[in-house]
């Protein structure tokens, strides 16, 4: 998930013609053209046509898409209400990076340098199962938490801390909480592979050299982990700007996101031309972002 | 000065440990609460329980809802990895066998259901299939076969990352070496390289079908009246309320989730999969 991979994307259309016939080998062809085929209608194609549909004008009337022009786009970046959700979007997908990167280091770390091979493979599993667990269910978990009845709440009511229940669910710290658990894994993932590459030789190296754990940490370990880093925080920023499912059940039905927008417009407004809109902006600033980070990346690390 | 130092030392491991051990609450303590509140005897969730009890499964299994939205992902799961393995294990061989024009755009190619988000190709996928309607006059968009279609899409990028990975520990000679002494194609991949990569097509359908399994923002705009899954139906009960019977379905889910993925890891580090 590089730089390289989106941009070839939009030129990868042309492509499948071509190598087959003067590959290495007669048969891949039709090895190749099935997955081709698969990805080109499921994916491709529906997006160029919600291009199309993103510049349309909307009639609640008509049956059929019209018009031809950027109204949907100049709607959108003219409205404050909609510049409000996007900026919205952003800040929640930036307090989950940062709180998932500060997380993220000492569980990464603490798992690369365990020596017992049991304790490691336990923690990638703690790391890896809840991660493919699905947003629904995790999403749950966090309303038995953050409750006005629940675990929180309870806690914080017996031990006197509090003596009315603080609403905590459907607001926006519920949603950062209920993301950071979800992105989490990726990032602690994404470390553990780098701090693993980097190995323990360089912090003896600077142990030796009487430098302290700390500053080995910081000075060493960190700097070369650098890229690790930034590829983390921007798996981390992309699927939070696109959450859907926590902020709308933790977030609740006030708590306005760009992906549970794009799904109003589309299913519950009817307004396909107006939420490919959404969509695109979506997808837009995801690749934008990604994009632009890994180009400052090859500048100051070279190729990741 | 020189105290300052020595407790900053000391404090390196602790915090640490300390910064682990908080992350690893915040991943596991979703999970762990709905599995807890899943035996609660009372149905208003209030802690600490009056009791604890069995019978939510059986309330659970009870509503159709339920059990069919757990036998439309399971079916859909089904046929999604067997879709994505079939088309998705060609294709990683003809990439992982060396370079030729264009090999790295169709790599991004197959790659890209994982890149593009969710809710943007699902709502994209939703759109075309209601122009196909309109085109064709045929009921395509809120059906089961667009759903498949969906989830060999979501499954395919796992399938061709897993599989091309394990094929790169395949040394092309072997395969060069069995076609040099007479054996057909086929046979050359079922002798030579299918035994090197079987733990990572097991790796790549068992992704792939947890993937398709899970899934959420693709499905949302094709589940219609009868092909709804079950994390929509999760979604849709949670909208109105949380109560032991949801979180007994939940729990369900993790626990199939969790053994398959134990058992795939005595076979295939997970890790190697990101």
């Amino acid at each position: 998930m590089t730089a390289a991979t989106m941009v070839d994307e939009g030129g990868a259309a042309a492509a499948p013609g071509r190598p087959v016939r003067r590959g290495p080998r007669s048969d891949a062809g039709w090895l190749l053209a099935p997955s081709l085929a698969l990805v080109l209608a499921g994916l491709m194609l529906p997006l160029v046509l919600m291009a199309r549909y993103s510049l349309a004008h909307f009639d609640p009337a008509a049956t059929e898409v019209s018009g031809f022009g950027v109204e949907n786009y100049t709607r959108f970046f003219g409205d404050p209400f909609y510049l409000w959700i996007l900026a919205r979007t952003l800040t929640v997908a930036l307090a989950c990076t940062a709180i998932c990167l500060l997380l993220g280091v000492p569980a990464a770390y603490v798992i690369s340098r365990v020596p017992s091979r049991r304790l490691k493979t336990a923690l990638i599993l703690a790391t890896v199962i809840p991660l493919l667990m699905g947003n629904a269910v995790r999403a749950a978990g966090w309303m038995v938490l953050l409750a006005d009845k629940g675990l929180i709440n309870s806690a914080l009511l017996v031990t006197g801390v509090i003596s009315e229940p603080v609403r905590i669910l459907y607001t926006g710290s519920a949603v950062v909480i209920g993301l950071i658990a979800v992105l989490l894994p990726f990032m602690i993932i994404s470390l553990q592979s780098v701090f693993e590459g980097i190995g323990e030789t360089y912090e003896e190296a600077a142990a030796t050299m009487g430098a302290r754990p700390w500053t080995t940490f910081f000075r060493v370990t960190l700097p070369l982990a650098m890229p690790g880093v930034f590829s983390g925080c921007l798996l981390c920023f992309v699927l939070a700007v696109n959450a859907y499912a926590t902020p709308v059940l933790i977030g609740g039905p006030s708590f306005q996101m760009m992906a549970p927008k794009v799904y109003e417009q589309a299913i519950k407004v009817y307004n396909w031309p107006f939420a490919a809109t959404l969509a695109f902006i979506l997808m837009g600033v995801t690749f934008a972002l990604t994009v632009l980070s890994s180009i400052t990346l090859q500048k100051r690390y070279g190729a990741l | 000065m020189q105290h300052t130092g020595i407790s900053v030392t000391r404090s390196f491991r602790p915090a640490m440990i300390g910064g682990c051990i908080l992350a690893f609450v915040m991943v596991l303590a979703p999970l762990v609460a709905i599995i807890w509140v899943s035996f609660f005897e009372n149905k208003i969730i209030s802690f600490p329980p009056t009791g604890y009890t069995l019978s939510w499964y059986a309330t659970a299994w009870e509503m159709p809802r339920f059990r069919d939205g757990f036998a439309t992902s399971l079916k859909l799961g089904v046929l999604a990895t067997a879709i994505s393995l079939a088309v998705g294990i060609p294709a990683s061989v003809v990439l992982a066998r060396g370079r030729f024009p264009g090999r790295e755009a169709i790599q991004s190619l197959l790659l890209a259901p994982l890149i593009v988000p969710g809710i943007v190709a699902g709502a994209a996928f939703y759109m075309f299939l209601i122009e196909a309607e309109i085109v064709t006059g045929v009921q395509v968009a809120t059906t089961f076969t667009g759903l498949v279609i969906a989830h060999s899409l979501i499954a395919l990028p796992w399938t061709v990352r897993l599989v091309t990975a394990s094929l790169l520990g395949v040394d092309p000679q072997l395969r060069e070496a069995a076609l040099t002494m007479g054996a057909r194609p086929f046979t050359a991949f079922r002798r030579v390289t299918w035994p090197v990569i079987r733990p990572g097509v097991v790796a790549g359908a068992l992704f792939s079908f947890v993937v398709s399994f899970v899934d959420l923002e693709k499905s949302i705009f094709l589940v219609g009246p009868g092909t709804t899954t079950l994390p929509i139906v999760i979604v849709n009960y949670l909208e109105w309320s949380v109560d032991p019977t949801i979180a007994a379905v939940a729990t369900v889910q993790i626990a199939l989730i969790a053994a398959g993925l134990i058992i795939t890891d005595r076979y295939f580090k997970l890790a190697r999969a990101f």
